[in-house]
């Protein structure tokens, strides 16, 4: 089973955070900074949950879920947005069908290692799509 | 046992594991059990697969000509809308997006028709952003359904849910634990 994580947060100390939480139970994290640095490793072949904060710098999590899904990158991943507001505003529309979850910052450990748990037994799962 | 009984559940943002916490509080139940989540082609399955692991009754995919059967559990493929011909016979299809959507919980709420011989039939709308199945709950409100709609606090996102109890149409808004229970009140258990 992938054991993939991706954190995608401009603020080093999220990022930081949810590497030790990762770390805990032996998930394995890779973080990127930015947009395009999601966008690079979903090109590289990165796949798994990415946990992507909505306010980023230049290109925030809504714009970088369309670049996924213009540029055919969102099969095999699930999209966990994280937010330190509470909810979202319409920038969101249309995107309700790729985002999977929305977690509000701070989040505890268990609730989000429970989270990636699951998320990452869907993942396991076969799709009619990918036999 | 079989019934005329339908639950349709809409949800969208946070679904998967809302869903997860419903099902696996849920018994098996003498009604059939549809879902309408805002979901892709790639995840369908998969989150089928990961109810099926949870829940009481048997997890699958919608399919379009089929007729759904009490004491199953029938999620919406993605990238059709799913609407019911006498509350029964599954069809899918492409079209327009309806709230930004497809599937639409709209679209297969006011596809039902009043319940005949009895049968119940039961609206639900759980966490999710945007108003998708606001007017699908008005709608089993009028042809004399049973409506549901998540509470705030254990809500992800408070958007869909609040849209349903606007309307007015809602006859209980509650948290997926007392969803269940509520269900399990209004509708027979099965063996």
């Amino acid at each position: 089973m992938s054991k993939r994580i991706m954190i995608v947060d401009d603020n080093e100390y999220v990022r930081a955070s949810v590497e030790i939480i990762c770390q805990s139970v032996q998930l394995d994290l890779t973080s990127a900074a930015s947009g395009p640095e999601c966008l690079e490793l979903l090109g590289s072949g990165f796949r798994g949950v990415i946990l992507m904060d909505i306010m980023m710098p230049d290109m925030d999590g809504w714009d970088t879920i369309r670049e996924i899904v213009a540029k055919g990158l969102y099969s095999g991943n699930i999209i966990v947005m994280l937010t330190g507001m509470g909810e979202p505003d319409s920038k969101m529309d249309g995107l309700q069908e790729y985002v999977s979850d929305y977690m509000t910052k701070p989040f505890g450990p268990d609730q989000l290692i429970e989270s990636l748990q699951y998320y990452l037994a869907l993942l396991a799962a076969v799709g009619d799509h990918e036999q | 046992m079989s019934s005329n009984n339908l639950v349709v559940i809409g949800v969208s943002t946070g679904g998967p594991l809302t869903l997860k916490a419903l099902f696996r509080e849920l018994p098996p139940l003498n009604a059939a059990f549809l879902i309408v989540l805002h979901i892709t082609p790639q995840m369908d399955y998969r989150i089928a697969q990961g109810l099926n692991a949870v829940a009481s009754m048997p997890v699958a995919l919608a399919e379009d000509g089929e007729f759904l059967r009490s004491g199953n559990i029938y999620l919406a493929p993605g990238g059709f809308h799913l609407s019911l011909e006498g509350n029964q016979r599954v069809v899918l299809y492409e079209g327009a997006r309806v709230n930004y959507v497809q599937p639409a919980v709209d679209v297969t709420m006011r596809s039902l028709s009043r319940p005949l011989g009895g049968g119940k039939v039961i609206g639900v709308i759980l966490t999710g952003m945007g108003k998708d199945g606001a007017e699908g709950i008005r709608h089993i409100k009028q042809i004399g359904g049973v409506t549901i709609a998540q509470d705030q606090n254990s809500s992800t996102i408070y958007g869909m849910p609040k849209a349903a109890v606007q309307t007015g149409a809602v006859n209980f808004v509650l948290p997926p634990k007392k969803i269940a229970d509520k269900l399990a009140e209004l509708l027979d258990r099965i063996a």
